[in-house]
């Protein structure tokens, strides 16, 4: 018997190594051809050899201004994080300790806002933009980008307040503490996971959008995935400077989910308990 | 039900509060004033420019030529009906959405499965498998679309050389490439099924499954009777979250086909976009995005009307 568990742990083990290569290889390819020359990308067939080179990462300073495009992205993922959590935050709290049976149905509206397509409020908003002189500037995309994140940060935030500990919140009302107070100094430290997971969700939302950022924004106020996504179309730009671009659209965010996994897995699952 | 209890006992206080308002009433404001800002703010900026959408549909309005817009009633939508074009993006819609959703639960499922056992070696795995989900949506159509190039990529040059897509590629192939595009999202979203599948599967009584077990119940007995009735609530929130991105797909199709070839993997979205921000034709675009926001409020109804997920869980 334990031979047998064993073999089947074994073989477990293995598929979920055949998964992983199925998940991983297109990324790692993605890293690999920034360092192949452009001739051995071309190559017919594939080669998997090659000499690394660092030549696609000079032409990706030489055509691109790469610390504006990552100060874009970094403006309006950090700008629309900020605002979200500011409103989001509070009204995932209302909405946990409310009493109302409306209540849950505000907070399904708030997850329902979250899908709609993006197509039906950039219209409208992209010409309201064009009105009030914010078209281009880095306002535009961070307000409309805040209004999602907003409502998915309150959707989050409903469940980590729902499930955490309401005794210690009473205890401190019932000894004088104000409303606020308690939102503040008891409730907030108790899920920190929670907004750590919704701050990595807003940054991560902001920072792979391009639909907005591309009708939004200008010339010296896009985003390093409108610069990706422009690039691609370009006859000069190969795919090894594409590759050596998507390193710095791709890795801060793979890199903070890895840093930050925990919360990530908690942030996502939180809605099933 | 906490703080209905704290108000019996602050019944008593009222007496000491200088306002006229009972504890009850002012946690109430106090909660509204909490929650006020998030709601105002979605009201403003998201749920506004829906509105002014939804009455641009039954407008003729190109920005084109902005001052010849007037009213025109329900032709937008009657000439979306008449659009071949625009009845394939339909049907391409529910295709792909009715496709990537299956496919992302029968796969997320397995996985799930196979990490449903908390030690070292599955929590790694778990942190790396959900790398795909965090790739941009953009930078994946464009891994994918140089993935299956005939010519030089890695999986369409084999591909092609032993006959298995046309001579141009798969996503150049009429009438596979929305299939390549559903096994392209299934890619980037299976793992984060798997998650909160796998989170569904943990909350599982474990005494109830290894009683059944020695009650002599066979795995799969176990796993229809038991497991998957079980699994519901978690499975309702995975299908219905993907269901609604699924529906309005837009970056990896945008990159890799831009809705050809012809109108082969043409979405509701694509078309939307294409109406709009190309042709400059808001009424049509419009129009359009009315159409997907009433296919996923639907979508969205019939899933709960028929699954009633965890009734008991908000009760």
């Amino acid at each position: 018997m334990p031979d047998r568990d064993r073999l089947l742990l074994i073989l477990r083990r293995l598929a979920i190594c055949a998964i992983l290569v199925v998940a991983l290889a297109p990324v790692v390819w993605l890293c690999s051809i920034a360092y192949k020359p452009t001739r051995d990308i071309f190559a017919s067939p594939p080669t998997f050899l090659f000499t690394p080179t660092l030549d696609n990462f000079e032409s990706v300073f030489r055509y691109f201004h790469l610390s504006a495009l990552l100060e874009s992205s970094l403006i309006i993922a950090i700008g629309s994080t900020a605002v979200s959590l500011l409103i989001g935050v509070p009204a995932g709290y209302a909405l946990a300790r409310s009493e109302s049976p409306r209540a849950i149905w505000l907070a399904y509206f708030f997850l329902i806002i979250r899908t709609v397509p993006p197509i039906a409020t950039l219209i409208p908003f992209y010409l309201l933009m064009r009105d009030i002189g914010l078209l281009g500037t880095w306002w535009a995309v961070i307000i409309l980008n805040s209004a999602l994140n907003s409502a998915f940060v309150v959707w989050m935030m409903f469940s980590f307040f729902r499930a955490a500990p309401i005794s210690t919140e009473e205890a401190a009302l019932t000894d004088g503490c104000t409303d606020f107070g308690a939102f503040i100094r008891i409730a907030l430290p108790s899920v920190v996971p929670g907004l750590i997971a919704s701050a990595i969700f807003c940054v991560m939302f902001s920072w792979n959008d391009f639909l907005y950022a591309m009708f939004l924004t200008k010339a010296d106020t896009k985003t390093i995935s409108v610069a990706l996504l422009s690039a691609y179309g370009t006859k000069d730009i190969s795919w090894g400077t594409l590759g050596a671009l998507a390193h710095f659209s791709t890795l801060p965010i793979v890199a903070m989910m890895i840093l930050l996994n925990r919360y990530f897995v908690q942030g996502l699952t939180q809605g099933v308990h | 039900m906490s703080i209905a209890s704290r108000d019996g006992a602050s019944a008593d206080d009222d007496a000491t509060l200088s306002s006229g308002w009972s504890y009850a009433r002012k946690r109430q404001l106090f909660l509204i004033a909490m929650a006020a800002p998030a709601l105002i703010y979605v009201l403003a900026v998201a749920v506004g420019p829906m509105v002014q959408g939804f009455l641009y549909s039954f407008d003729n309005y190109s920005l084109i030529h902005p001052g010849s817009r007037h009213f025109v009633g329900l032709d937008n939508y009657l000439s979306l009906w008449r659009d071949p074009t625009a009845r394939r993006a339909l049907i391409n819609t529910f295709a792909f959405t009715f496709g990537a959703v299956t496919l992302e639960f029968v796969l997320g499922l397995g996985v799930a499965l196979l990490l449903w056992c908390d030690d070292w070696f599955n929590r790694v795995a778990l942190g790396l498998l959900l790398i795909p989900a965090t790739v941009t949506p953009l930078v994946v159509g464009l891994i994918f679309k140089a993935l299956l190039s005939p010519e030089y990529g890695m999986l369409g040059y084999p591909l092609a050389e032993l006959g298995l897509s046309g001579p141009r590629g798969l996503l150049a192939d009429p009438q596979r490439a929305l299939a390549t595009l559903v096994a392209i999202d299934a890619w980037e979203w299976t793992p984060l099924m798997a998650l909160i599948l796998l989170a569904g599967l943990k909350t599982l009584p474990t005494d109830i499954l290894e009683a059944a077990a020695v009650d002599g119940a066979n795995g799969p007995q176990r796993f229809w009777l038991m497991v998957l009735p079980l699994l519901l609530p978690a499975a309702f929130l995975a299908l219905i979250l993907r269901m609604m991105d699924a529906f309005r797909v837009f970056d990896i199709i945008f990159v890799t086909t831009s809705g050809g070839p012809a109108d082969a993997t043409d979405t509701l979205m694509i078309y939307g976009v294409k109406q709009g921000l190309e042709f400059f034709n808001i009424g049509a675009a419009s129009a359009v995005s009315t159409v997907i926001v009433v296919c996923i409020l639907l979508m969205a109804t019939a899933f709960i009307v028929v699954l009633k997920p965890g009734r008991d869980r908000h009760a």
